[in-house]
């Protein structure tokens, strides 16, 4: 059912380990140079850098040549007609993607990955034309869903996945106009998804399967977490948060407070699962709920915000990572219950480089208020630049 | 053939040691799982946090908390941070310094954004410099580069580039004419003194790893700038053939130094400038999705051939 072969996949994955850990010291280079060959398989792949720009101009070339099509051959055509020629392009899209794949044997290599993923937009744009006169809208996300979970399963893409869960919640506002029916739905058809993906994900745990489960488990967690936290969804998300207003009840008391009690037992849930799998993704999930949850805890009980509530927050953050780490630090050998805190992998030290990089260059601007000209009366304000921060004059 | 499968097989040819078959095993299977990114991760987004609700405390309170109070404490602050950061650094060095804790990096860091917090808030409430802002950003860049350097912290670092973009952005503020070409002309300039001082410090050996930083920030403000002339009516056509210049040059550096950054950085640039110049004039739809079909498959061939024969691994 996968484009790639088990084996392609297993030896892309140990060569990948076998460079980490020759870069970290665990092999020698005359290791390195004996085990190495051992892990060639004929995918071609390439690096991060170019693999966006081949997406890129990909992307480009599909959308240009079909709208090239639609001005050569017809001057004013149908939505019917463009629907229908949608239709075909949609599939023409994917086989190219499977060409790529099965002729060239491209891996990650951007151009197999925007032509499966213009198929889906083909899809939905061609279903779009053709079913809008008859009411059956219900087509378009479906279709969309499905043909997305087949690129996630097919492909490996760990992007169709949220792609297919986006098409969810579209699906459920098509069927009813009912905010609450549509938070369970959406809920329930992640939680479906993220029952099998438990089921499976076991046969795999040490296979070049692990990862691609692992995204899978963790997006379904953030999916379910964000489907039942009515204030991460809410329309007046921004006015509900700065201005401590409470809307008028979009859903009932038992049906809100149910999802208030919610929102603080998932967050442990799945940080529990994911120390006990020891599994990064499903922990940054678990992370990511407990700290939407403590942001949106105040909105939820309509008490009003403080200015030292980021401190507070920030403060949390940083008494627990000092804690885990002196706790870890403490261990034999730097270890407790198989955990550490010390650096294994040459690509966290990658991630951090660029993290600090990108972000170093942002975040004074962001955080420091911004410099006054005007009269002397004026009073110290927040906003978006000084300090050390840039203007964006470039 | 999974990868416990390949080890147990390398184990048994003598390819390596039963200790390091048992260590790699052991990694593979995540024993031990390093939680480092993710306390990375969540320090520095608790700094921020704090950073940032002090900064939105102090701009909110500062009339009921009084000035005196609250320089207090961002003094007292910052100077906890930075005495910590100087009692714990090693010996200077002008190689690569591992940092001795993780602490220690965002103390360091947590001090430089109280430092840009109390200079904003003295400048706002006593106007020490008449307006003159531009003046805080320069010595505040001075100072992060010296902590930058000092603490082998590129995330100071990042700080100190900013901050130089933003005294170079200021400072052409004040000027009242001509903004866009003003502005062009000091972006390129900017980008050539963040360049050149990056390849100097470089050749001198001075925390060579820095470079990157440097010459990726340098390259991304150059080609926005010519871009930019690109798109101007009148008198784009040097702005055109200084883009493509730097195109190329970026492509070559690239290439030779297997940096597929600067490949995408000239790919990506290039492309937008050139087909700016091709299609000023043009208003047929037709040729227009053409242009962009031919000259897209034209991009794609290139940039495979490059891939195929210089990026192949990530």
């Amino acid at each position: 059912m996968r484009v790639y072969s088990a084996s392609d996949e297993e030896s892309v994955r140990a060569r990948d380990l076998l460079k980490d850990w020759a870069g970290e010291g665990f092999l020698t280079a005359a290791q390195y140079q004996q085990m190495e060959p051992e892990t060639v398989c004929d995918l071609r792949r390439t690096n991060i850098f170019l693999r966006i720009v081949l997406f890129l101009f990909t992307l480009l070339i599909v959308v240009a040549a079909v709208a090239l099509f639609f001005v050569v051959v017809f001057s004013r055509p149908a939505e019917q007609t463009t629907g229908v020629f949608l239709l075909i392009f949609a599939p023409a899209s994917y086989a190219a993607a499977e060409l790529a794949v099965s002729q060239a044997r491209l891996y990650r290599f951007g151009i197999e990955e925007a032509l499966a993923a213009c198929s889906v937009g083909l899809l939905c744009a061609g279903l779009q034309a053709v079913t809008r006169p008859d009411g059956t809208d219900f087509l378009i996300p479906s279709a969309g869903a499905i043909l997305s979970l087949w690129v996630w399963h097919r492909f490996g893409l760990a992007y169709a996945l949220p792609s297919a869960m986006i098409f969810a919640v579209w699906l459920t506002a098509d069927w009813t106009s009912s905010q609450t029916a549509q938070h369970v739905i959406v809920a329930a058809f992640y939680a479906a998804g993220l029952i099998t993906v438990a089921a499976i994900r076991p046969r795999h745990r040490f296979t070049y399967l692990n990862d691609h489960y692992s995204i899978a488990e963790a997006l379904l967690w953030l999916g379910i977490y964000l489907a039942i936290n009515l204030k991460l969804s809410s329309q007046h998300l921004l006015v509900e948060w700065w201005g401590g207003f409470r809307p008028a009840d979009e859903f009932s008391r038992p049906f809100y407070w149910a999802t208030w009690v919610l929102i603080w037992c998932l967050p442990p849930i799945v940080l529990v699962r994911g120390v006990r799998l020891k599994d990064r993704f499903v922990i940054a999930a678990g992370v990511v709920a407990a700290f939407l949850t403590l942001v949106t805890n105040k909105p939820y009980l309509g008490w009003p915000r403080h200015t030292w509530d980021p401190m507070l927050l920030g403060a949390l953050l940083i008494s627990v990572v000092l804690f885990i780490r002196r706790w870890l630090a403490a261990g034999p050998d730097e270890i407790r219950h198989g955990f550490t805190a010390r650096r294994l992998s040459g690509k966290d030290k990658r991630w951090m480089s660029a993290g600090t990089a990108a972000f170093g260059l942002v975040s004074p601007n962001t955080i420091t208020p911004s410099p006054q000209t005007g009269t002397p009366d004026v009073h110290f304000e927040g906003g978006h630049s000084g300090g050390g921060g840039a203007s964006s004059d470039f | 053939m999974t990868l416990l499968t390949r080890l147990e097989h390398w184990k048994e040819r003598g390819v390596i040691s039963p200790e390091q078959h048992t260590l790699l095993a052991g990694l593979s299977r995540g024993e031990p799982f390093s939680v480092f990114l993710e306390l990375n991760s969540l320090l520095y987004v608790g700094i921020l946090a704090f950073v940032a609700g002090l900064g939105w405390t102090v701009s909110t309170w500062s009339q009921q908390l009084g000035d005196v109070l609250v320089l207090a404490v961002l003094s007292t602050m910052l100077a906890a941070c930075f005495w910590y950061c100087f009692s714990r650094v090693p010996a200077w060095s002008p190689g690569e310094t591992p940092s001795p804790s993780l602490v220690l990096d965002y103390v360091l860091y947590l001090g430089s954004l109280i430092w840009s917090v109390e200079l904003a808030y003295i400048e706002t409430r006593f106007h020490l410099l008449s307006g003159q802002w531009d003046f805080y950003l320069l010595g505040t860049a001075g100072l992060f580069f010296f902590l930058a350097y000092r603490f082998d912290n590129r995330f100071v670092l990042s700080f100190a580039l900013s901050s130089l973009a933003g005294w170079f952005g200021l400072t052409i503020s004040h000027w009242p004419s001509h903004q866009d070409e003003t502005y062009r002309q000091y972006a390129i300039l900017y980008s050539l003194i963040v360049g050149g001082a990056g390849a100097l410090l470089q050749r001198r050996g001075l925390k060579p790893h820095f470079f990157g930083t440097y010459l990726n920030i340098a390259a991304n403000v150059l080609f926005w700038a010519l871009l930019s002339g690109v798109f101007n009516h009148e008198g784009y056509w040097v702005w055109f053939l200084a883009l493509l210049t730097a195109c190329g040059a970026s492509l070559a550096w690239g290439l030779a130094r297997r940096q597929f950054s600067f490949v995408a950085y000239a790919a990506v640039y290039g492309y937008v400038g050139v087909s700016a110049i091709l299609l000023r004039n043009l208003n047929d739809g037709t040729a227009i999705l053409s242009y962009f079909v031919v000259t897209g498959i034209a991009m794609l061939v290139f940039l495979v051939q490059i891939a195929r024969r210089f990026g192949r691994e990530a």
